[in-house]
């Protein structure tokens, strides 16, 4: 079982994918895959917010910032996957990512992962609803984040927006 | 209370006129309109939306759909705009969503 919760900032993606993939994983060891480098005060106190949230539900955090094809994990585990919008960029601007492949490199990994795990969450993020007039860099970012979240939408069993905090259904269902 | 978000002139306002059949007078008195213009310099938003809660209606833009901005008081303004809707829909009995002057019902019913 494959999921995709986007949203937009602060909008309750991350409480209601742990949430989720909790319910999913049953007795399956539980990872939190984590992108965001911890560069900078405001970076540490994100990260901090999230392992909160976190404690308690029995994940094992592994950190993945480029190559998510590479990452070897245990047969059957159920991963969170944390989140497209970083390892998008961290492919497309990090000197140790895939630069024009990043698009690719990203829905690998994914697609990798997918075949490893039982259950999986991604979340992911709209960027694209708060204007056009962007250039450069930042246009090609969400560009990429475009393609990637139309890609893995079409890969996931479960595609949801999260809108403060509730979740909008666009492809699936969530099994009660 | 009924939580009305949607993007900015997505028509919150117009359907919450609509749903108490009220002029604009009534309106402000019955209703916290825009509450994210709250949330940026608050640094309670738990005490804020169980105030807000109290009102029949209360309306507020999504803001958190673009890119992250540069600037650091822009980012936690809209962080906290997302945080406090959150808070406000879970209070909410009824969560609706605007879209284009079409309302989505995301929790409860409409009265």
């Amino acid at each position: 079982m494959t999921a995709l919760i986007v949203g937009g900032a602060a909008s309750g993606k991350s409480a209601f994918a742990e949430q989720l993939l909790c319910k999913l994983s049953g007795s399956a060891p539980r990872i939190y895959l984590a992108t965001m480098r911890p560069f900078g005060a405001e970076a540490k106190a994100r990260i901090q917010k999230h392992r909160t949230s976190r404690e308690g539900l029995g994940f094992e955090t592994i950190e993945c910032y480029v190559n998510l094809a590479s990452l070897e994990l245990p047969q059957g585990s159920a991963v969170l996957l944390e989140d497209i919008g970083n390892l998008c960029a961290n492919e497309l601007f990090d000197p140790t990512g895939r630069g024009d492949g990043a698009a690719d490199a990203v829905v690998r990994g994914v697609e990798r992962l997918q075949k490893r795990c039982g259950a999986l969450v991604i979340v992911s993020n709209e960027v694209c609803s708060g204007g056009t007039i962007y250039a450069g860099d930042t246009l090609r970012y969400m560009r990429l984040l475009g393609e990637v979240n139309n890609r893995l939408a079409a890969l996931s069993d479960l595609v949801c927006e999260t809108v403060c905090g509730i979740p909008r259904i666009y492809k699936g269902e969530i099994s009660t | 209370m009924i939580f009305i978000t949607g993007p900015l002139y997505s028509g919150k306002r117009s359907f919450a006129k609509g749903l108490l059949r009220c002029d604009d007078a009534a309106l402000s008195e019955r209703c916290a309109l825009d509450v994210h213009e709250l949330a940026a310099g608050c640094a309670d938003l738990e005490s804020l939306a169980e105030r807000l809660s109290r009102y029949e209606i209360v309306t507020a833009a999504e803001l958190g759909g673009g890119i992250v901005p540069l600037d650091p008081k822009e980012r936690t303004a809209r962080e906290r705009a997302g945080r406090l809707s959150c808070l406000l829909a879970a209070r909410a009995g009824t969560v609706v969503r605007m879209f284009c002057g079409i309302p989505t019902v995301l929790k409860g019913e409409l009265p």
